[in-house]
């Protein structure tokens, strides 16, 4: 039953991350993009961790996935179309890939991973955010401190006092 | 001669009738009972009372209806039943269809006009019905230019995403589809499609005013999910769990709308903006952009959305029930099932009827559904008067609203819901 959702999970995501970057279709092409984010929502439950599983969706699928979609329906057709077609580009991505993929593999089989018992229960998530307030608070405070600083640099460069008089005047 | 039908024989009358019946026979030997038989073959039925349930059992079922209580009762505990009919799809699709003639006759009692009249004897009680037989009945038109496949996949995902909101609805203790240690985060997970699914649509229909509808109900939803999901930390910070169940089962002595006022008040904003109800309405506001994202849709299409978008109304007003108003708890006033009956059974004259299998549900699943449903059926009432009442909004005016001044609200109650927590007022450990 697992092995055959995590086939079937595999397909979908992987299918859809090739159709992403290979669909002529912009919109399409981030439909595709969500079935991969929501692929890997479904690898985080199979994994029994559906606190995970669940902020994927909300931030990836349900925020990313629209402000992607927004972006592609505000942009000018043209501009969305103008292809550079170099198939050098192609075969030097797809290298790229595999030096990562290799890379990122072997790190993962040489780290602890493949000592670790599949039986054991879930962690719990409130374990998460017990460790997050004591041990790893340094990095849970940086965290929000960069994530402010976002917000707020955002904020100042979205404003523009100009064009808001102007309506307001109007 | 009668006008209705002026060429009728009773000769060819009764033909068509022995023929339809020669019919009916034919396809039932040849294709019916060898098809019960296959399928037969791969249901699991149920064991009652130590026997397995044959179809010998169901024809004696027949003639003493009393025996068919198990049955009844083994369906009434099936996976099934929950998400088809009880807790799921059918109490919600009962309830939101009751909201949809509710609101019409409200609304025209509001304005003094008479509302639905003529369809039903009494108070154009069918009109409902009719509005569903008109939308079946109706062509389903497609715009020329449209994307086709998102244009008819969009309102299924539309009532699917709406009824996998409602199975995280617990309505009585046990009684929920899916009962999520992380529920809540769940409810915010499946909310999240909604903006998706109605831009895809807008965008799919290729014409201006569905667009622009779409356009209007993304900056929307988008901007009031974040008071929304910000209103509802300070219950998850004093109860300390994000099951919604555990959440009801915490409000057994007081309830969240007492402590949280101003979280339930901001709750209540957002949810008016995310169903898009007056005076939030500026994805479909009719008299600016005819229907706004709904208006290329036609016929069963068109119905489907309206049916995804009462049972969100219905969810969002029995997530408002769960997290503010305890859900289903109140005084218990279903009276208990009668102990006799159990023990002697059924008495009529001189005939005793030994019923196996009463009592079918607990008094507290029936006490429970009834104040989850009158504390629903109360807050849907109160969303929908302000349709009544108030004027639509500009989208500048609503977006102010929702990043200014709900954001902050929001924070004030998750710092009112924080001191009670650390002055040990409430949750976990706390005086009351």
């Amino acid at each position: 039953m697992v092995d055959a959702a995590f086939l079937a999970l595999s397909v979908i995501t992987i299918g859809s991350a090739i159709a992403a970057l290979e669909l002529r279709s912009m919109i399409y092409g981030s439909m595709a993009l969500m079935g991969t984010l929501g692929g890997i929502a479904g690898f985080f439950l199979l994994l029994d961790s559906p606190f995970i599983a669940m902020f994927q969706i909300a931030v990836y699928v349900g925020s990313i996935a629209v402000l992607i979609l927004f972006t592609v329906m505000l942009v000018k057709r043209e501009l969305i179309f103008k292809k550079i077609e170099d198939p050098r580009r192609k075969f030097a991505g797809i290298g790229l890939m595999l030096i990562l993929m290799m890379g990122l593999g072997s790190i993962i089989i040489d780290s602890g991973l493949r000592t670790i018992q599949t039986n054991e229960p879930a962690v719990d998530f409130r374990d998460i955010g017990e460790d997050f307030l004591t041990y790893y608070w340094p990095a849970l405070i940086l965290m929000a401190l960069i994530l402010a600083g976002a917000v707020t640099g955002a904020l100042v460069l979205a404003r523009r006092e100009d064009v808001e008089d102007e309506q307001r005047a109007n | 001669m009668s006008v209705i039908a002026p060429k009728f024989r009773l000769g060819y009358f009764l033909k068509s009738l022995t023929d339809n019946i020669f019919w009916i026979i034919v396809l039932l030997t040849l294709v019916g009972i060898p098809a019960i038989m296959i399928v037969l073959f791969f249901i699991d039925l149920p064991v009652l009372d130590g026997t397995l349930l044959t179809p010998f059992l169901a024809f004696t079922m027949m003639f003493h209806p009393e025996l068919a209580v198990p049955v009844v009762k083994s369906l009434l505990y099936s996976d099934f039943f929950r998400i088809a009919a009880f807790p799921g799809f059918g109490f919600a699709a009962l309830l939101a269809a009751g909201t949809i003639f509710a609101e019409r006759k409200l609304l025209a009692k509001l304005q003094l006009r008479v509302g639905p009249f003529y369809c039903g004897k009494f108070e154009g009680i069918l009109q409902l019905m009719a509005d569903g037989l008109k939308l079946i009945s109706k062509e389903i038109i497609i715009p020329a230019k449209a994307d086709k496949p998102i244009f008819w996949t969009a309102p299924i995902l539309f009532v699917a995403t709406a009824a996998a909101f409602v199975s995280l609805i617990p309505v009585a203790p046990g009684w929920v589809v899916a009962d999520l240690d992380v529920g809540l985060l769940a409810v915010f997970a499946i909310i999240g499609f909604f903006p998706i699914i109605t831009i895809l649509s807008a965008w799919s229909a290729n014409s201006k005013f569905p667009f622009i509808g779409g356009i209007r109900a993304l900056h929307q939803m988008v901007s009031f999910e974040i008071p929304l999901i910000l209103s509802l930390l300070g219950v998850v910070i004093l109860t300390g769990t994000l099951n919604l169940s555990e959440i009801v089962e915490s409000q057994s002595n007081y309830w969240f709308i007492v402590f949280l006022p101003i979280g339930a008040i901001v709750f209540f904003i957002s949810v008016l903006a995310e169903l898009e109800r007056i005076p939030f309405d500026l994805p479909e506001a009719e008299s600016e952009i005819v229907a706004g994202w709904l208006t290329e849709f036609s016929g069963m299409i068109y119905g489907l959305v309206q049916l995804g978008s009462y049972l969100k109304l219905y969810a969002f007003a029995a997530l408002f029930v769960v997290l503010f108003l305890g859900g289903w708890q109140g005084p218990m006033i279903v009276p208990p099932f009668p102990a006799e009956i159990i023990t002697h059974g059924i008495e009529a004259g001189p005939i005793t009827v030994q019923v196996p299998g009463l009592p079918i549900t607990t008094q507290e699943m029936l006490n429970g559904t009834l104040w989850f449903t009158l504390k629903t059926v109360a807050v849907i009432f109160f969303i929908l008067i302000p349709r009544g009442v108030f004027p639509r909004i500009r989208i500048d005016m609503l977006l102010s609203i929702g990043w200014n001044k709900l954001i902050a609200l929001a924070f004030i109650n998750i710092f009112i819901a924080l001191g009670l927590l650390y002055a040990g007022v409430l949750g976990p450990g706390g005086l009351l």
